[in-house]
């Protein structure tokens, strides 16, 4: 099999496919940062995390995987040519993007409640960037969903939901380090 | 990709965020619970990548971009048992 062959193999445009995986990257080193500097002080990070919100932050997996389950219902039936209903589940999407953020928001204020900055410790340094950069990555996504749902042609969906779904992946993997790995 | 398998993916994808949730209430050794926690993070990975974003077409890649994850996994689990 040609190395053309493999590439085609891809679905849908190969420049979305080398943003998936530069993003994976960037906050695949990050992670593996974070790890790195917890072992110079695993109890000062294990106590930093008991300040999280780790309900709120399983919510946020829930909703964003779920928003994703909508953004790659929408390509489907935009192929099957059901446009309202690709559009409503693009909004749906976008929305729950929105919810994820809002959430976030609320974690957030907490910290800063509780007078935890970025300067309190180094976990909530790389707590900060990561979660941070992520969430930037969502706010991006909500307005390429909308985007999408405007401009509906089914190669823009499928960019756009595979935009989104990085996003998801990208949580899937900061979720449980960030949050969980005490 | 099929209605009902995206729908049965994202189904999982739930199932498996219960799970992890659910892990942490478990009183489970330290490195137990870390490998419990990742290995379902990889498994959800390895939907959203085959269902999501439709890598079930094209095995090579859904294999490839799989080995990559499941070194980076170990690689953080190996640093979080240091």
């Amino acid at each position: 099999m040609s190395d053309t062959s493999l590439i085609d193999e891809l679905p849908g445009e190969l420049l979305m496919w080398v943003l998936i995986i530069s993003e994976l990257l960037v906050f695949g080193a990050g992670l593996v940062a974070f790890m790195g500097v917890r072992l110079t002080d695993p109890a000062g990070f294990a106590e930093a995390q008991s300040h999280l919100h780790r309900t709120g932050a399983a919510l946020n997996t829930a909703i964003l995987v779920t928003s994703g389950y909508l953004a790659a219902q929408a390509l489907h039936w935009r192929r099957a040519a059901r446009r309202f209903a690709a559009r409503l589940a693009l909004l749906a999407a976008a929305a729950l993007g929105v919810v994820f953020l809002i959430i976030k928001g609320a974690e957030y204020a907490d910290k800063s409640a509780q007078g935890i900055n970025f300067e309190t410790h180094p976990f909530f340094m790389f707590y900060y960037l990561l979660t941070g950069f992520h969430a930037a990555h969502v706010l991006a996504g909500v307005g390429i969903l909308l985007l999408v749902t405007w401009r509906d042609e089914p190669r823009n969906i499928e960019a756009g939901a595979q935009f989104w779904h990085m996003v998801d992946l990208v949580w899937i993997m900061l979720f449980p380090v960030i949050y969980l790995l005490g | 990709m099929r209605a009902d398998l995206l729908t049965r993916a994202w189904l999982t994808l739930l199932g498996l965020s219960l799970g992890s949730a659910l892990l942490t209430l478990v009183p489970l050794r330290p490195a137990l619970l870390g490998a419990g926690i990742l290995l379902l993070a990889l498994i959800k990975a390895r939907v959203i990548l085959a269902r999501y974003l439709d890598l079930s077409g094209s095995p090579a890649w859904l294999r490839g971009f799989t080995m990559v994850l499941s070194g980076f996994t170990v690689l953080i689990f190996g640093l979080y048992l240091i």
